[in-house]
């Protein structure tokens, strides 16, 4: 996928993000591209590694800059919190223009908006790295294995909390099958 | 009776001081080598006193790592969250370590540096292969691995590989919460020395103010904070550095010394050509067209064995490289014919790519070079704590830094036979050149 036309599809999910009513900041488009990416199988093209708040992309985030320098997004302070990213007008109008982009993932979009949009930040990520460990080469973990997995990596998550996250993202994955293939 | 410490003397910083260990790595092989490596390559050809070294810099560099370690884990400036959740903190023999090993990785952050810097680096290297994995490779040679085995304790050389180079350039290695914000201490986004020392001694070896700002006030003022964000629903966010909030105006003042020297200085259009004629000419002048990474023949080749080459090869026509070492000899660069503006960016994001290829096909492909940078790292977002004691954004609560420009560069360059003409018949012909084309459904 060229630049354009991921910018195209990263500021749809923005916009679909704030719908469901996120706040929309960097970790929100940080985990929401992560899902899209790994679960959902958009070629986003970005690298993830396990970073201090679960999985994260330098790519993604050098990205992002340079969409605001080149104006397709911009930051909306959100006291006392980071900022939220919206799309510009000329976002917008890089959608319209790689609109068969945007419409032939739109409802991978929609399903990923739908489903971490109303997340917090700690939820988001849980879930992420709940997904990460889920499908490290030990995929077929279950969900103790992976839950204690999670929390090796992230201990400040009680195993009880992590065991909720792995659950939920099981159910994830499950309804996501049918918009996947 | 032996001295154990040891001064330099640095333009910078008055006083670079060393232990006996250091001088070891001062003095090995890899670290004397970059003696001989221009901190910002051909810079000194649009700015003649660009010619100071990675050495200097790296005692810089190592310098302001530990005074910014012995601000942030002062017990005086840490709270007892952030005391239990980075364990070190609270062990004095743990943070002597780490101290210890946080300077050797600022000493060694840029030596596996190739000629010239990063003037060629992306493309002239074998897939998978960068300066930081150069510096990985040396920091885990034998010769270093003898200086880290020679301290009390040992050291790492894993713990100083990922001081030196940070996540991002480790995807494969586990990071802590307490490793993650030392490489940040380096070569974090924010507040990484390697940044606050080329900025100030790039400015003041190139005799412009832009890099300077008052550093002494920023390091006094740096902590270890808890980040706003996570806290969103009342959870404690991840440590990360931030800046009480009488620091913050040297904070904003580092990023735009930041900006204007990235506007001014390292994204000097003519600089930036040079670079170019410099990559081709490693292109046809280097065996197979990349450096090589065995380590004994990377740290024999430094800039004084390529700038040898350069002057050789341009006055014999038929050497490898002969017409690009010419350009930066001679003084024979291409010239600027497109630069962005917002006007054309508005219209099309990537109007010098349209720009580079219709010229390409109207007057040659070699005719032309397309030069496209935009910055890179997050926004200027990090803790600050206010003097009530809530901790928020610095983008929550600074103007400045939500408006200082994000640097992004795309020039196109032409030949000197060429230039008149093509810029002529670009100013007839812009509109339609960035003109959006349709979209092609391959993505």
């Amino acid at each position: 996928m060229d630049r354009l036309k991921r910018a195209a599809v990263l500021t749809r999910l923005m916009e679909k993000l704030r719908e469901k009513g996120s706040w929309c900041g960097e970790t929100h488009v940080q985990k929401a591209s992560f899902f899209l990416q790994e679960l959902m199988k958009v070629p986003l093209g970005f690298d993830f590694i396990l970073y201090k708040h679960g999985p994260f992309s330098f790519d993604l985030r050098d990205e992002l800059t340079g969409f605001r320098a080149d104006n397709l997004i911009r930051l909306e302070p959100q006291y006392p919190y980071g900022p939220s990213i919206l799309p510009t007008d000329l976002g917008k109008k890089i959608q319209e223009i790689n609109s068969k982009t945007v419409g032939k993932y739109e409802d991978r979009i929609e399903f990923i908006a739908d489903k971490l949009g109303p997340k917090h930040v700690s939820e988001l990520e849980r879930l992420a790295t709940a997904l990460y460990v889920t499908q490290l080469p030990n995929a077929r973990a279950s969900v103790d294995e992976r839950s204690q997995q999670l929390t090796k990596l992230k201990p400040q998550i009680p195993l009880a909390v992590a065991r909720t996250a792995v659950e939920e993202v099981d159910q994830i994955i499950g309804e996501a099958q049918g918009l996947i293939h | 009776m032996p001295k154990n410490i040891h001064e330099i003397r640095d333009p910078i910083h008055v006083f670079v001081r060393l232990d006996n260990h250091e001088r070891k790595v001062l003095n090995s092989r890899p670290f004397q080598r970059l003696r001989h490596i221009h901190e910002l390559a051909l810079t000194y050809l649009v700015y003649p006193g660009a010619t100071h070294k990675r050495f200097e810099h790296s005692l810089g560099v190592m310098e302001l790592a530990s005074r910014v370690f012995d601000v942030v884990t002062n017990p005086d400036h840490v709270t007892d969250e952030i005391r239990n959740s980075l364990h070190p903190l609270g062990n004095r023999d743990e943070r002597q370590y780490w101290r210890r090993a946080l300077r050797m990785a600022a000493l060694c952050h840029d030596i596996g540096h190739l000629p010239f810097s990063h003037a060629a680096e992306k493309e002239l290297l074998p897939p998978n292969w960068d300066h930081e994995r150069l510096t990985q490779a040396i920091i885990a040679c034998d010769e270093m691995k003898d200086i880290w085995n020679s301290v009390t304790p040992p050291l790492r050389h894993e713990d100083i590989m990922k001081l030196a180079v940070g996540t991002k350039k480790m995807k494969d290695s586990q990071f802590s919460d307490w490793e993650a914000i030392l490489s940040e201490i380096i070569v974090g986004d924010a507040f990484g020395v390697d940044r606050i020392d080329y900025l100030l001694r790039d400015s003041h070896h190139i005799g412009v103010a832009y890099g300077k700002f008052d550093h002494y006030r920023l390091i006094d003022t740096l902590r270890i904070l808890p980040t706003p964000s996570a806290g969103e629903d009342g959870a404690g966010g991840e440590p990360a550095l931030g800046v009480e909030e009488g620091g913050l105006q040297s904070a904003e003042a580092l990023m735009l010394a930041r900006y204007f020297m990235y506007s001014q200085v390292y994204f000097h259009p003519i600089r930036r050509i040079y670079d170019i004629h410099l990559i081709d000419f490693f292109r046809e002048w280097l065996d197979g067209s990349v450096f090589s990474t065995n380590l004994e023949e990377f740290l024999r080749l430094t800039d004084n064995e390529v700038t040898a080459a350069l002057l050789d090869v341009a006055s014999h026509q038929g050497k490898a490289g002969y017409l690009h070492a010419r350009r930066i000899v001679h003084r024979e660069h291409f010239k600027l014919v497109y630069e962005r503006n917002p006007n054309d960016t508005k219209i099309n994001p990537e109007a010098g790519e349209s720009v580079f290829k219709t010229l390409q096909g109207q007057f040659g492909e070699n005719k032309f070079r397309h030069d496209r940078y935009r910055q890179k790292g997050g926004a200027p977002d990090f803790p600050v704590r206010m003097r009530h004691g809530q901790i928020v954004s610095s983008l929550a609560v600074s103007e400045t830094l939500n408006n200082v420009p994000v640097v992004s560069v795309d020039y196109v360059f032409a030949e000197r036979s060429v230039f008149k003409e093509a810029k002529e018949w670009l100013s007839k012909n812009l509109q339609e050149v960035i003109k959006p084309k349709e979209e092609v459904d391959n993505g």
